[in-house]
Order: structure tokens, then sequence, then C-alpha cells
């Protein structure tokens, strides 16, 4: 999807602080995705790696990690993984908003978050 | 919210950010809705794929409701005038927002046309999203309610393979029910594929070129 405009956003806010910090270069990045954002890593990491040439992101990791799709049911008070439907017709696998437990509507608590979580960085010397 | 949490030996650092990406948006998006309440607005993000029907939906709506309310259309879209200029024939005041090569609209875009519009004057507005069954549903906009417009001429399956958007959806309309049959696609598996995804949403039928449905789709939105 937005994959472009959300990677710009990351190399952007890293730049920032590194700057801020007075780093040489950035060693790792890393960033969490809701498991239902909409967001491709595959397509994020391609992004990245096509934005952060010739930066202080260059060398720099792109850790990625996952958080899960969870739900609250305002009816018997589940908390937990979203409910995931298969239709093995189309081959088709997709979330819904049924409780897993009681059926009920539920609503998402997590999983549709980007954010970065921490930077690794290397300061300039002297 | 930033601070540090290590120092390692030698001159690396760790940098705690938690930076939030997508947050941005729903910020703005929180800020709009505010400013909406405050001057008595409702507003409905119009969400659906090119050529589902949002534009003839809205015009329908306003012909519907332009007695009761004073009402505005916020129309996204990439480039021309195309759609404002048949909403504006309704009567209604037109805002265009051109995106330019974005595929949905963002709250940030909304906040610039609510600024253009007298809200003292307006009651409701509609906002008809970029045509797209992906990108829109993961950026707020700040209206009450969200509705998805799809038809019968795009195939039985489309629900079921954007199942994100219609998670984030009040109002699903299902359009172009007299095709339905030369199309062999079912109204009823649509609906049911819908509520299978997300069960409190409202599911309508509507046949926007003779009106059919429209009623039922002005009580769902509960205006």
């Amino acid at each position: 999807m937005h994959e472009l405009s959300m990677a710009n956003s990351i190399v952007e806010t890293v730049i920032a602080e590194a700057n801020k910090r007075n780093a040489e270069s950035v060693s790792e990045v890393c960033l969490v995705v809701g498991k239902l954002s909409m967001l491709g890593l595959e397509q994020l990491r391609y992004c990245y790696k096509l934005l952060t040439k010739d930066t202080i992101l260059e060398k720099s990791k792109l850790k990625i990690e996952l958080e899960e799709g969870k739900v609250h049911c305002g009816r018997c008070k589940f908390i937990g993984p979203i409910k995931i439907r298969e239709d093995p017709q189309y081959h088709i696998v997709y979330p819904t908003l049924e409780c897993p437990k009681c059926g009920g509507e539920v609503e998402v608590v997590s999983g549709r978050n980007c954010y970065i979580k921490s930077i690794k960085l290397r300061q300039k010397i002297g | 919210m930033r601070r540090i949490v290590t120092h390692e030996e030698g001159e690396i650092f760790d940098v705690e950010l938690e930076e939030q990406i997508l947050k941005a948006n729903d910020e703005l998006a929180t800020r709009n809705s505010e400013i909406l309440r405050r001057h008595g607005v409702k507003a409905i993000d119009v969400m659906g794929s090119i050529g589902s029907g949002k534009t003839s939906l809205i015009e329908l709506l306003i012909e519907k409701l332009n007695r009761k309310y004073r009402i505005a259309v916020f129309n996204g879209d990439l480039t021309t005038t195309i759609d404002s200029d048949r909403v504006a024939r309704h009567g209604a005041e037109v805002i265009q927002i051109n995106t330019g090569k974005e595929c949905h609209l963002d709250a940030n875009l909304v906040f610039k046309a609510l600024n253009s519009v007298n809200l003292e004057q307006l009651d409701l507005i509609f906002i008809e999203n970029v045509g797209n069954l992906i990108c829109p549903g993961e950026f707020k906009l700040g209206a009450d309610k969200r509705l998805v417009v799809v038809s019968v001429t795009e195939g039985p399956y489309m629900i079921l393979k954007h199942p994100f958007i219609f998670m984030e959806a009040d109002v699903v309309v299902i359009n172009k029910l007299d095709l339905a049959e030369s199309m062999g696609v079912e109204y009823e598996k649509l609906r049911s594929d819908a509520l299978s995804v997300n069960p409190k949403v409202k599911v309508i039928g509507t046949i926007c070129r003779t009106g059919k449905g429209i009623d039922k789709v002005v009580e769902a939105l509960g205006i």
C-alpha cells in the first residue's frame, strides 16, 4: 500500500533523531508493525533500502517486530488474539470482529500500529 | 515520548524512540472530529472501489436530505473535478480535494477542507474518499460514520479479499443489485461475507440508478 510514504516518514524521523544526537551513522532501526496494519513488510524493506542509500542509515539493519492483532469483547470481556476465519473453497484467510469465545462483537485493541521502537547510533568521536 | 534506555560500551547508543508513525494521522483525525462536534456538524466518510457508485450514492443522499440539512461534500480524487461538478448540480457546497498521486484521503487534507468551509452554515458533510478498497481504511478522517460502497459488478469476492476496510465500516452498501443476476453474483452471499468480517456492520442493498434502498441507507447512517 503506502509503504513508500511510511518508509519515508521512518527515515526522516530517524535522521532527525540521529542528527540531534550528533550521530555518525545509524546501525539499527527497530520497527514494530501491527499484523492488522495494511503494511507489506517486503515492500517496506525494499523502500527502506532505496531511501536510505547515501544517508547515515545506509548500512543500518531494519529489524521488524510484529505486533499481534488483539481484541476485546464488551460482552464476555475476552482479551486475546483476533479470530481468523478460513474459506477453504477460495483459500481465503481473513480476520473477523467476532469474539472467538462468545461470538459477540469485539473491538481491536492492538495490531494496527506502526512505530519506531528504538535505534542504534554510532556517535561521532571527539 | 523519548528517552535513552541504555548506554552501551564504546560509542554505540541505544535510543528508545516509541515514535508513532501511523498515530500522527489518528491524532489529526481526533482533532477533526472535535472541530466537527464543536460546530454540531456530522460527517460521513464514503469509501469504496472505483466505479462502485460512491458519487451516485452521495447525489441521492443529497436529494433526499437537502431540505432537512445544510450539506457540503468533500470530493477526494487524484485529479479532475468530474465528481464535484456532478455533486454541485444538486445544490450542495462542494470542496474538491485533489490528492495528486495519493491513493487515499488523510486527516490533514480533510482538516484543510474543513478550514475552507463555514462550519456554522453546515449540518452534514459527505467525504468522498479516493476509489480504493485498501488504503483509505487505514487513514481515519475524523468522520462520525464510515460507509463502504461495493457493487455486484466487482464480482463475488471483493469483501473477503479486502477484510480490513470492512472491519472499519459502520455501513456497507451493496450497489447495482439490478445487475446481480446477469453478473451471477448473489446479494445474500456478499451480505453474509460483510457480516462474517464485521458482525456489527449494517448492510444495505441499493440500486443507485433508480434510488432503490436509499431510505434504508439514511436510516443505517442514523441521519
